[in-house]
């Protein structure tokens, strides 16, 4: 089933679809225990935020990048399972100076610094998406990296909604 | 038939040179939570989740993700890439079970 | 004894044709002795262990409380709604407004800000589907009133959608006095808005999922395109949906689902796509697709997208169907449970659609709904087709569900189905 088929969609930006089916599963030797969910030195660790903060960014400063980050997230989301976040920053992507990362935070989660996202230049725009798990109402905030090691961050406030008849 | 590691992507068409596009990909993979017990003690287990994607086009990487289990269950991602030719965009999902899956769609030129 | 004389054989023969025809013509009804085809856990069994303990058989996570003891869709359950109540307040106990406040609050209860709103930043999220009740106090309403009100409102309010929680059982009579307590301390004026969201008359609205059938956005799409090759696939009888229906679901199925759920002739009774398939794919192929397996969901999926784009064309004209379309009707206005609430009561604009109840926007089903159905669910990462959604209903509303392929819920299902009447299918959807 491989190969473009043109799709309706709502979004009219998007035409073809490029629907590839996967290779399979290919064992990479022995499955190795992740490790206390810390495979990655910056992310997968129960913790609260300050010190997942701490232990990813030392005392660095951060620069409020309301101006340039924009951070596009459900004020309210229905549940807390699937909730779309994008981070798009209005910098350039040239190799002398890009985004290098970007972190998407989640204040209140067990495991609040959720994803790290890291971009080269040939990304052309430092835009990220992803859909997060939150598990309760909180702050998320993203922190973006520039290529000269300035820290920029913007937050937004996420309501969840929990199901059920009070939720 | 499991559909893990069933991957979608989704590419724009009428590309032209230098346009900067959007990608987005999906693949269906459980992203196994954190569970605790009754006394609400973590489970130690090994947790089946993916920790990293990575994404290319001609072959140069563009954007990679470090993962936790704080992404959601079949997840989605976006990403843009600088289209300067026809060509493929790959992108690779691996998983704390030594599972690694790939798949390709091609950005094709107007 | 010597055998009847031939004539009266034959009137008998007669008889039972003539019984056997006019059981086909007329409406079909579900027979006590019915089987189910569901899944274990999609079978609504309750099941009784030696100390007489009843626990109910269920979906993983969901409630295995036996909710027998109330009303429930059943046709052959003939038990009238509760009756009303009148109560009277005990004497000697002492209303504790934080005791009260706390119970108005209980999500094990109500709790009661699924309906109304009070004031709180940790009041989240309240609904708006009863009046906002942040200066109740200021009405000066007698204890007594408040208290009947709690105890069963149908006294002073005979078609109210609050439930009688006291005459349920809900709420313990101490109970109701503290909630009295906590309500006649809501004077007003309230504390100012700081966030409008918390605030259910003036919160934004869900934005939705985005696009149903982007395989890169709605995973039951790759689910239902990696389940193409069940078409193909031989069943146990060495046949194939596709020897008998050529080509690919999506020619070979096209228009099939814009007439479902239908009176099937051969089974006696309306079946939804889900229904017929548990039963046709075994009795073709010999492949089981017993109702809510991920195999008879694939296959639903598989024969509702092939008439994406296509009106809705149930018959809703046949003696047969317009008397099943009404059966369907008279479930919707059912009340039913522990809560005594009907499926009108939130899902029709007159009472709860259009309006929060806690976090969730009830949906109208007015405006047709059973279209984009089977679909995803965000919340439970996975497809659920109608039934599984009315089977939901019941275990917060405290009733026993019945089978996923009952057919009360094939009924209903059909009533529902006629809001959609003209209307594109468009399957699966992608919701909360």
């Amino acid at each position: 089933m491989a190969g473009a088929m043109t799709r309706r969609s709502a979004l009219g930006t998007f035409g073809a679809v490029g629907a590839a089916l996967a290779t399979g599963t290919l064992s990479i030797g022995t499955p190795a225990r992740a490790q206390a969910q810390g495979q990655s030195q910056a992310l997968g660790l129960q913790e609260s935020v300050q010190d997942g903060l701490k232990r990813v960014f030392g005392g660095r400063p951060m620069k409020d990048g309301a101006a340039l980050i924009k951070l596009d997230i459900p004020p309210i989301a229905e549940n807390g399972a699937v909730v779309p976040v994008s981070v798009e920053v209005n910098a350039p992507m040239t190799p002398a100076s890009h985004v290098k990362s970007i972190w998407i935070v989640a204040d209140k989660n067990r495991i609040p610094i959720i994803a790290k996202a890291t971009l080269t230049p040939e990304a052309g725009q430092a835009f990220v998406g992803a859909n997060v798990r939150l598990g309760e109402t909180t702050d998320v905030r993203a922190i973006v990296e520039q290529s000269d090691g300035t820290l920029l961050t913007a937050k937004r406030e996420v309501k969840v909604t929990v199901g059920g008849c009070g939720g | 038939m499991s559909d893990i590691g069933k991957i979608r992507i989704r590419v724009p068409s009428n590309v032209k040179a230098g346009d900067v596009v959007r990608v987005r990909c999906l693949v269906i993979h459980p992203m196994e939570i954190v569970q605790r017990d009754a006394q609400g003690k973590i489970i130690d287990r090994n947790y089946n989740y993916i920790t990293r994607v990575t994404a290319t086009y001609l072959g140069k990487p563009v954007v990679a993700f470090d993962l936790t289990q704080s992404v959601s269950e079949n997840p989605a991602f976006s990403f843009a890439l600088k289209a300067t030719a026809p060509g493929p965009v790959k992108v690779t999902f691996v998983d704390t079970h030594g599972g690694k899956y790939e798949a390709t769609a091609d950005i094709a030129f107007a | 004894m010597r055998s009847l004389p031939r004539l009266r054989w034959a009137a008998l023969a007669l008889l039972v044709t003539g019984c056997a025809l006019a059981a086909r013509e007329s409406t079909p009804v579900a027979s006590p002795g019915r089987t189910s085809r569901a899944i274990a856990e999609a079978r609504g069994d309750v099941r009784v262990s030696p100390d007489g303990k009843r626990t109910a058989v269920r979906y993983a996570g969901w409630t295995t409380r036996d909710f027998g003891a109330f009303r429930s869709y059943a046709y052959d359950d003939v038990r009238p709604e509760p009756p009303v109540q009148k109560a009277v307040m005990p004497v000697g106990v002492v209303g504790d407004p934080k005791k009260g406040r706390a119970l108005f609050l209980d999500r094990q209860k109500g709790p009661c800000s699924g309906c109304h709103l009070v004031p709180g930043d940790d009041v989240w999220p309240a609904g708006s589907v009863g009046p906002d009740l942040s200066t109740l106090a200021d009405r000066t309403l007698p204890d007594a009133y408040l208290y009947q009100q709690l105890w069963d409102p149908r006294v002073t309010f005979p078609v109210t959608v609050m439930p009688p929680w006291g005459a349920q059982g809900v709420f313990t009579p101490e109970e109701i006095v503290h909630l009295v307590a906590y309500l006649q301390t809501l004077h007003g004026p309230p504390p100012p808005e700081k966030d409008a969201d918390r605030n259910p008359f003036t919160r934004r609205k869900p934005t939705g999922f985005g696009d149903n059938l982007d395989p890169t956005n709605n995973p039951a799409v790759v689910r239902a395109e990696e389940a193409q090759a069940l078409w193909s696939a031989r069943g146990p009888k060495g046949k194939a949906c596709a020897d008998c229906h050529a080509g690919r679901p999506q020619t070979a199925m096209r228009g099939v689902a814009t007439r479902y759920p239908r009176v099937v002739a051969e089974y006696g009774r309306v079946m939804s796509l889900e229904d017929f398939l548990s039963v046709h794919a075994e009795a073709t192929t010999g492949r089981a697709l017993p109702s809510e397996s991920a195999a008879n969901l694939d296959a639903t999926l598989l024969v509702k997208m092939a008439s994406n784009g296509l009106p809705v064309a149930v018959d809703t004209t046949s003696p047969a169907a317009r008397a099943a379309i009404e059966r369907g009707r008279a479930s919707f206005y059912r009340r039913v449970g522990e809560r005594n609430h009907a499926c009108a009561d939130c899902h029709t604009p007159d009472h709860g659609a259009n309006k929060f109840l806690g976090g969730r926007f009830l949906g109208d089903v007015t405006g047709g709904l059973t279209r984009h159905f089977p679909t995803w669910r965000t919340s439970q990462n996975d497809v659920w087709d109608m039934r599984k959604r009315m089977q939901w209903c019941m275990t917060p509303l405290g009733a026993n569900m019945l089978a996923a392929d009952a057919v009360e819920y094939a009924e209903l299902e059909l009533y529902l189905t006629t809001f959609d009447v003209g209307k594109p299918i468009n399957a699966p959807g992608i919701r909360h």
